[in-house]
Formats: C-alpha cells, structure tokens, sequence
C-alpha cells in the first residue's frame, strides 16, 4: 500500500522542527496564561464538571465510567474544516446512490461492480427493506451522517469509518463546549471560533420540513376519506395539528442514554420507547395520557434489527410490531433509513473510488484509509506476507473493534489466519498506520496521544450542512482505532477557527405554523406518567421508612427499654416488617432489640438486598430519577443525584454504628424534603408533577393508615403510649401540643392525624390532595376515581366522630386497626386502578411462529 | 398436474387477544413452471388491514392486523395450482462441483446465485455437517451426481421422526441424533452445500396427500413440507431436490416460495398482545384435481 506504517503519526501541534503551527498559537498562549494552576488542575476542574452533572447519565454511586473532556481543543483553521466536509458531503451523496441501488435495482451486484457478499453477508442489510415494486419519490435514506477521520504522515485526513446508523457522541461534543466555555472560559479569549448551535437548528427545521410533508399529506386523505370509519379508532386523540416528531430511545440501559435524552431536547422531539408506540391502521401512534398521538417522523436511535419483531429479529423486547409497515407505507419516515447500516462496512472503502465514478461521475474528494477486502486471493497474499503491519476488522462489521496481529501471539496468530481462511469474505484489513497525535493534559503537562476525528452532518432538505466542530477522541494506548464509540473515554473539543472568508451562519428560519397554545401537558407519555409516579411512591416510601427506623433506633439507642418503649417498639416493628423494611424473624424485642438493631443496619446493605430495603428504595429512586431526566429540571436533577450520593456513602460508612446510622436517616429524611420543595418550586403543575404529587400523597396515604393501625393494636389501657408513637410518625407532636399541651387523648390525636385535612402530615390532607389531583388528570373526563377518594375521606372523617361520641374512647380507638389496614388496602387498590387507567399496561405480547422463545414485551397499543 | 391446497392455521388462546398482526407467506408464486390458477388467504376474524407485497426473494408476502379483541385466529389458504417441473439435467452431464463453486465472487451470471453460498442466521456453517456433505464430492464429481448421492445418503442415514427437533435446532445436532423432519434435513443439506461454496436454497410448499396410484405416501405430507434448491452453475439453473424423501422434485410439490432458511419463510409469524397461552392447529390438504 501507497503509506508506510509509522510507529507515531504527525504532530496536530507542532510541525516536526520544534516550530508551533500557527492555528495552535492562541489556544496555547490561552492556556498558559489561564490562572488555573495548569493543566492537571484544569483537567480536574472539568472532570469534577462532568462528574456533578452526569453527562453520561451515571446513576448516583453506580460506578459507572463517563466521557470526560480534555481541556486542550483541537483547533482546525476554517479552510481545512470546509475541503474535509465538501468531500464528507459527496461521500453522504455516494452512499445514498448505494443504498438506492442496493435497495432497490441492484444493478452494482448485477454488473459485478460490488462483490455479494458486501450486501448478501452483511447483518445490516435488511431484506424487509428491499421490496420489489416502484420506489416512493423524493425516498431518502440519509438524513444525517458522520465520519471518523484520522491524519496520516502526509498530513491528509482519510476516513477511517462512515457511520449511518447512531452517528454517536453529538452529545459529548456539544457538552465538551459548554463545559469547557463554563470551567475555562479564559481558553476563548480572543478566539474566533464556529458554533455548534446552528448546527442544531438546520437539523431541527429539518425534521419539522419532513414531519409537515407527511401531516400534510395525512390531513388531504382525512379530508378524502371523511366519514369513513377506517381512519377512525377508539383513543386517537382529536384535532391533531403540528407533525409528530420522536426520537426512539433504547431507554436508560442504553450507553447514550444522556445523549439521546440531549437531543431530543435540541431538536424538540418527543423521547420514546418501543412501548410507547403503537401501529393501527397502518400508521405509528404515541400513546399519551390524552390518547393516541400520531408520529409522523421517528429519528431512531435503537439497534435496527429490533424494531419490528415481525420483519426483524423476533426475540427484540423493544421493538414495535408493524413499524416496517407502516414505514412502507410512508406514513411514517424512520431516519435514518433503517436499512442503512449496510453502508457502515468498513470493507466497502475497497469500491468507493470506483463507485464515485459510476455513480456520481467524479472522483472521490475524500479518500479512505486504505482498504483490502479479504475476499479476494490477492488481498490476502498481501496481508499473509507480514500480518503485524495490518489491523484485521471486520468486512461488513463496523462495529467490533479492530484485531491487531501485532498484539497477538503466534497461536493467536493462527487462529486469526485459519479464521480467514475459512470465511475470508467476512475479513478486511488496513494498514496500521499511527493516527496524528494531538497534546492532552497529563500529571507534569502536555502528553502527546493519538486522535480521532468524528464530524457530523446533516441533510437539510437540499444539500448536506456540517457541525462546525466535533468529537475529537483521544486513543489511550490500551484502546482500539475502529469500532463503535464506545461508553466511556476521554475526547476533545474541536474548535473550528473562523477566519475573514467565512460567513456567519445565522439560525434558518422556523416552519412557519403557529403553535396552539397549552396549559396542559396532554401529551405526556403514558410511560413518562407511569415513571414519575413511582417515582413519587417510591421517595415517600423512602422517606416514611426513614422516619420508622429513625423512631426505632432512637428507642433501642438508649441501651434500657422502658415499658412505654416497649409497646412503641412492638408496634415500630410490625409496621418495619409490613414495609418490607426488615424479615419477620427480627421483630422480636426481647434482649434489647439486637436483631432489630442489625435487620436495620442489613437494610443499607446493597449486596443481596431484599426488595423493600432502604438500599432497594434508593436503587428504586436514582433508577426513576433517570428514567424521568428529560423531565426534570437541571437543578432538581442535581438535588436527586447529589443527595442520593450522599445517602449511598453515609450507607457504606455506617459499619455497625447506631449514631450514624441514625445520621444517614436523617439524611434521608433532608434529601426527600429538598426533593419535595424543588417540585412544589420549580415543577410546573401540569402533567409531569400531578402524577409525582400523586404517588407521594397515594403512598403517605397507605403509610398513615398502615402505622395508626399498628399502633393502636393494643388493650385499651395501653392506648396512650400507642397515641404519642402515632404522633411521633406524623410529625405531629407540635402541633398537638400547641393545641391540647400534653393532654394526651385518642379523639384529638385522631382528629388530626386522621381526620383533619388542614395536616400536611395527616390522612385527611393526603385524601384531599389525591381527589383533587384525580379530578385535574381527568379534566373532562370521567371522575370516578376522585369519588373514590372523596369516599375515602367521607369513610375516615366518620370513623374519627365515632370515636369522639364513644363513651369510652380508649376501648373505641382500640377497635380502629381492622378497618385502618381496611382502608389502607383500599388506597392501594385506589392506585391499582390509576395504573391501569392512565398507564394501561398491556399484557406481554408474543411472537408467534417464529420458532423462538417468547419475548417479554413492555406494553405496547 | 394440477392440485388443490388447502392449508388451514388456527390459533385458540386463552385469553382474548387485544391487538395481533401476522405475518403470513402462503400464497403460491407464480414460476414458469406453477401456474397458480387461484389463490386466496381467508382470515377469521378478517383482518383491519390487509397489506399485500413481493419480498426481497421475490415470494409473495401478506400482513394481516386484527385490532378487535379475538379469542382465536384462522388463517386458511385456498389455492388452485398447475406445476411442471422441468426434467433434471442428465447427472453425469453436469458440470464438476469445483466449476459451480466459484459462485461467491458474484457478477453477471451468478450475483443473484451467491446469495445462497453464504451461511444464513438459520444454516450456521457447521464442521461436521460440512465433512458429511463433502464425502459426496470427491473431486472433479459432476455436481448433480453428487447431489443424488447426498440425497441418497441422508434418506438412508437419517430417520423421520417429529417431535426430536424444533425449528431453532442447529445442523449440527440434527446430524448427531440422526433423526428429524423435512425442515432439519434441508438445514443440514443446504448447511454443507454452501460450506462447498455451493449455492443452495430453502423451498417452502406442500407435497401430495395422497400418493399417485402405484406408490408409497411421501413423509411430510398433511403439513407444511420444505426442500433443497441447488444451483447446478448459470448454464443449467436451479433445480429442485427433497432430502426428505429422496428424490428431485417433478410433479408431486408445489412451491410457496424461497429463501435462505426457514427464517426468510415462516408460513404465519405474528405478533400478539394478550392471549395468555395458545394452542396451534395446521391442517395441509394437497389433493390431485
């Protein structure tokens, strides 16, 4: 091949005789006079950044690795950036002519121009979308593009590998800049540099450009059809106007969860799972709390092969039955084409040359990293003759990393050969040339290290428009060169340094439909509804168990049990044991509450943690908080991450000792109090916080009647030391005691933790706030549910009044546990039928004869 | 010879389906030699929405979404079809093996053939599958004649027995039990034709019911049946063989339609919401007329 290997690549920052390139001037004079402390503090500033805000979604104490950011950018002049995406736009153009061929008349593999195996043997070719049968006009299968590049000893930048599918890492770029804008401002100074911003923009607009084509083209078959049932079904919400853009997420268990979540935002899409949609009559609805939306545009972000277990792989839980469908049906446009991941072949660079030619009539403006494709005779002679010179990846594989024979050992070695040799269509090889290196932060100063360069594009409807910036990944020496972005790793950001030519490109002008103007949030995803439910359940309870353990270990803090306690501590432990909080067999309190005391300390443990530990809670609510990020502000994002952080080391640290035991409740405690006043402060109260408001009112609720119940199942004589504990649990004690001093006796004590609805801490407070709530999701709708409530409250409110009127209150409270647990199972039934009201889980669904094993499916329709 | 079919599926569930759409290849592709005189796809409950299209292999392929809740589901093809199949080249005047191997480099002649050279998600390459096939090509062996020796071979070798292997049963084991069904010894066959660099293909159709006055019932009848196409080289084309019963295909087979293994041709797939467990009910009726 045309380059010889060389053992290190060209300097991005120096030119080889000691000189500084002249675009690196400013950023090195920048970061020198920067008052930081150097450059090891810089990168930890920036680290630090990254880490509070979780850019890559890292649940709090999770462990999980993120991309971090090196302070030094990599600056390329204006000039360049434009030669390399001219040739990055051809080279989208050329891949968009193959796909139509390959899709379509496949006159590439008839004339021999591509060999069969690059399309016949290649797991991203997807033969459900290439049906016979004339193409839609105005079809496209790229809509946005990137390329990874690396600089050769010449100093020309070659593509390395095309991604078509997730063009990942868009994120960290657009993160890098802000980060670094915001920690090290004074790196700026005096640069002229692009934005990223616009870039966002032009992709915006055109996806609002393809969803109108399609609600247009919905609105005339509506006006032709009119009257006909067929286009009409049970939940479609009415008077849909604007075009429905989502953009389809694997969901939290994805590596570029944060990413997908970043975008959507950027782009105003909605974020969504397979389970979220459903196909009727051939076109792809959004299933929300008003009904059934309908999605014109779907910018995928899942793996292709998942999206219709029907045409696809059957065994994918993700994916949406009749997507394929419907996409052929072009009532919805999937962008990317699904299909084409076949163009991320790294073998396919072998033919580009050629393909330029015949296709467009002109060379190719970009080249690639030369490329042989192992399936011919010559190419493998080639690569046999010294294999430590080649890196081996896959022919159509452009995900796996690639295999280095200068890494392996001779039996290694052989293997790989003998691999090759078997099926040598699935191999391909480029030489291992070192990319350019570029300076990154080290412990004594700048380190020299090996990037590469991911530069994004994007259709606008008329030509091709590029991020003025990028992701520049920095190859530590463990790392592979190819492959996949992987989910952790350290990046630059890429400065693209304006010069006079260049023009400033302003935001383009918004699709000009005017927007209905809202109060509601009626397009709230039933699963996002659902989500943030559990979340308000689950940070109640998290709360409420707090508060138990707390009101115990205080007791068993004292080391002597008064009688008194004694009776406050049986009924402590049942309602800890009712909670899931700690095993029956630890309830006992007999020598001093031992097995209590360590059930408790058990309840931290992460290790095999029960379900409905304390450990379990807390998993239970950074997973939530996740799953909810796109709906919550930064600052609420950060009091859910930081304090959960903080409860989670206080847990580890607590090694067996009562006191700080006792502190991480109260921490608890604290970190469900900040949550609480975030939302009542900053949530607005549509739809996201009504259903967080909710599952916190359901739960304190259920937790009330459960704990008085306990309580109170005592003889009559006992009854007073149980009433003290019950106001203990509601908080209540001041209040009582500035209305009654310590008069304590069980009509007053009911009255307000029970009956009066003036006590935030109270049952009859929790009722009211769930009616009402209840009433405000249903808005027009039926209100069947809030009567539930409102009975509810009627049912407790008589309760207390009888109570009251008994001659002998003390024998009437003794009477109340049977129908408290009564009542606390009916609220727990009372959030049974909101589940399945609002979020309406469906019964899994089932492949059928598709020969293999039934897939768990969320629920979709 | 002209045949009626009927192929009935019936699904019963246990609980009422909400919403269910089936993908179904049961219609018979027009070839020049099977003229398909009718042929209809009749769903109880009939279907929302019915979508018809030709797929990748060129097989007629149908969608059919149910919508209403719906505690079983029939699907029934009714078809009326004529077939010839071509008389196979003379074995010994085929080409040698090694001359129709070369079909994965593709271009004019072959492209559409190579296809069928490369494993598939059903048909992994498997070593011993690939050295059973293989000791029917010794070198410079006319194609066909090996491919008859093949044929041979597995219906001595192998017994027909259901219930040993599910359609997600690898070659490999099929080969090691010695014993399975019309699906498993076209996986096994197809598995060590491509390992040669052979092209060969998975025929999804029915074989007569009844046998022809004078000779014994086939194995596979009253059900779905599958065969081996084999590539003889672009002079002489496809012909058709079936393992199972050890003979080429002339006048007792009708074809739904191809592709690279089972997977590409799953008589009805679906996808169901509800229904608890489900019972399945085939009946294959193929009837000389």
């Amino acid at each position: 091949m045309s380059i010889p290997p060389s053992p290190t690549g060209i300097d991005e920052m120096v030119d080889g005789q000691g000189g500084l390139r002249p675009h690196w001037r400013q950023i090195v004079s920048a970061i020198s006079l920067s008052d930081g402390g150097g450059l090891a503090d810089l990168s930890q500033r920036l680290n630090d950044a990254f880490d509070n805000e979780g850019v890559t979604g890292i649940l709090p104490g999770s462990g999980r690795h993120s991309w971090r950011c090196d302070p030094l950018p990599l600056p390329i002049p204006a000039g360049e950036f434009a030669a390399l995406t001219e040739g990055l736009a051809q080279r989208a153009e050329l891949l968009e002519a193959v796909l139509e061929d390959i899709y379509g008349a496949q006159n590439l593999l008839a004339d021999g121009v591509l060999p069969p195996a690059i399309v016949y043997a290649n797991d991203a070719y997807l033969r459900p979308s290439h049906m016979q049968g004339p193409r839609r006009p105005g079809h496209r299968y790229l809509d946005f593009y990137a390329a990874d590049l690396v600089r050769g000893a010449d100093g020309a930048w070659r593509v390395l590998a095309d991604r078509t599918v997730g063009a990942a890492g868009i994120a960290y770029a657009r993160e890098n800049r802000r980060m670094l804008q915001r920690v090290i401002p004074e790196v700026f100074r005096g640069t002229q540099l692009l934005q990223l911003r616009p870039f966002f923009d032009i992709w915006q607009t055109a996806l609002q450009r393809l969803g109108q084509e399609r609600a247009e083209a919905r609105r005339f078959q509506q006006s032709q059809f009119q009257g006909q049932t067929q286009f009409q079904f049970a939940g479609q919400a009415p008077a849909q106007t604007g075009p429905g853009i989502a953009l389809l997420t694997p969901g939290t268990s994805s590596q570029h969860w944060f990413e997908h979540m970043m975008l959507s935002r950027e782009l105003s899409c909605a974020l969504v799972e397979g389970g979220d949609l459903t196909v009727r009559g051939g076109a792809v609805f959004l299933k929300t709390l008003k009904g059934l939306q309908r999605v014109d545009v779907l910018l995928n972000r899942a793996n292709a092969r998942s999206l219709d277990p029907l045409e696809l792989d059957a065994g994918s839980g993700i994916g949406v039955p009749g997507l394929m469908d419907a996409a052929r049906g072009a009532t919805i446009r999937i962008s990317n084409d699904p299909g084409v991941g076949a163009m991320e072949a790294p073998a396919l660079a072998a033919w580009l040359p050629a393909l330029s030619m015949r296709l467009l009539g002109e060379p190719l403006k970009i080249a690639s990293v030369p490329t042989l494709w192992l399936g011919e005779a010559r190419a493998r002679e080639t690569v046999w003759r010294d294999p430590a010179q080649w890196l081996i990846r896959g022919a159509t594989d452009g995900r796996s990393a690639a295999i280095e024979p200068a890494r392996l050992n001779a039996a290694e070695r052989e293997a790989l050969l003998a691999d090759i040799a078997r099926e040598p269509w699935r191999f391909a090889a480029t030489p291992a040339v070192a990319p350019s290196v570029a300076p990154c932060a080290g412990p004594n100063g700048m380190v020299p290290k090996p990037v590469v360069l991911r530069i994004y594009m994007v259709f606008d409807g008329r030509e091709w428009r590029a991020m003025d910036g990028g992701l520049a990944r920095v190859i530590e020496s463990d790392e592979k060169l190819c492959g996949a972005l992987p989910g952790e790793g350290l990046s630059k950001d890429v400065w693209i340094l304006n010069d006079e030519r260049s023009d400033i490109v302003g935001p383009p002008a918004l699709p000009a439909f005017a927007v209905a103007i809202r109060r509601t949030a009626g397009d709230l995803p039933s699963r996002v509804a659902d989500n943030l439910f559990w979340l308000g359940r689950y940070v109640e309870r998290l709360e409420g168990s707090a508060r138990l353990a707390r009101a115990t270990l205080h007791r068993l803090a004292r080391g002597v049990i008064m009688p008194h306690e004694l009776i406050e501590l049986e009924a402590l432990s049942r309602s800890l044991e009712q909670a899931d909080l700690i095993p029956a067999e630890a309830t006992g309190i007999l020598g001093g509450g031992g097995a209590l005391l360590s059930a408790l300390m058990g309840s931290l443990q992460e290790r095999g943690r029960n379900s409905g530990s304390i450990a379990w809670l807390i998993g239970n609510v950074a997973r939530l908080t996740e799953a909810v990020r796109d709906r919550l502000t930064g600052d609420m994002y950060g009091a859910f991450t930081s304090g959960l952080r903080q409860i989670r080391y206080s847990a580890r640290h607590v090694n067996g000792n009562v006191e700080l035991l006792s502190q991480t409740m109260v921490e608890i405690l604290r970190f469900s109090a900040s949550v609480a006043g975030l939302a009542a402060e900053n949530m607005v109260r549509g739809g996201g916080w009504m259903f967080l408001e909710l599952g916190r009112r359901m739960e304190r609720a259920r937790a009330i009647c459960s704990q008085v119940g306990f309580a109170l199942e005592q003889p009559p004589a006992r009854v007073e030391p149980a009433l003290r504990l019950v106001l203990e649990l509601c908080d209540s004690l001041i209040t009582y005691r500035s209305r009654y001093l310590t008069v304590l006796q069980p009509a007053p004590v009911l009255d307000l933790v029970l009956a009066d609805d003036g006590n935030p801490r109270g049952l009859a407070f929790q009722l009211v706030a769930i009616a009402d709530l209840l009433d405000q999701i249903a808005g027009q709708g039926d209100r069947t549910l809030s009567a539930v409530a409102t009975g509810l409250l009627e049912d407790i409110q008589a309760m207390v009044t009888r109570v009251a009127d008994a001659a002998d209150q003390s024998a009437a409270a003794s009477g109340l546990p049977e129908p408290l647990h009564g009542h606390a199972s009916r609220i727990l039934a009372l959030s049974d039928q909101v589940t399945r009201h609002y979020f309406a889980l469906l019964p899994a669904a089932q492949t059928l004869g598709s020969g293999e094993a039934a897939p768990s499916f969320r629920g979709a329709a | 010879m002209r045949y009626r079919v009927e192929h009935s599926t019936r699904f019963t569930y246990a609980d009422p389906v909400d919403l269910a759409c089936h993908m179904v290849r049961l219609m018979p592709r027009e070839l020049p030699y099977q003229k398909v005189l009718s042929s209809e796809v009749v769903a109880d409950p009939v279907a929302n929405r019915r979508v018809e299209h030709v797929d990748h292999f060129g097989n007629r392929v149908g969608w059919l979404f149910l919508e209403q809740p719906h505690p079983r589901f029939t699907v029934t093809l009714h078809a009326e079809v004529e077939v010839a199949f071509p008389a196979p080249p003379a074995a010994a005047s085929t080409p040698p093996w090694e001359e129709v191997a070369t079909a994965r480099q593709g271009g004019p002649g072959q492209w559409q053939a190579a296809e069928f050279a490369f494993p598939s998600p059903m048909v992994a390459a498997d070593p011993d599958v690939a050295a059973y096939v293989a000791e029917s090509f010794p070198a410079g062996r006319p194609i066909l004649v090996g491919i008859v020796d093949v044929l041979r071979r597995i219906r001595e070798d192998f017994s027909f027995r259901s219930g040993v292997t599910t359609i997600a049963t690898p070659v490999g084991q099929v080969l090691a039990q010695k014993a399975g069904v019309c699906q498993d010894f076209s996986h096994l066959m197809i598995s060590g034709l491509r390992n040669l660099g052979l092209p060969a293909r998975y025929v999804s159709g029915y074989i007569r019911t009844k046998p022809a006055p004078g000779t014994a019932r086939r194995r596979g009848a009253d059900q779905s049946h599958a065969w081996v196409g084999c590539w003889l080289g672009s002079a002489l084309g496809w012909v058709d063989v079936d393992p199972t019963n050890d003979l080429i295909v002339a006048d007792e087979h009708v074809v739904l339609g191809w592709g690279r293994d089972y997977g590409d041709l799953s008589p009805v797939r679906g996808v169901i919401l509800g229904g608890g467990a489900h019972s399945l009910d085939v009946s294959v009726d193929l009837e000389a007329v």
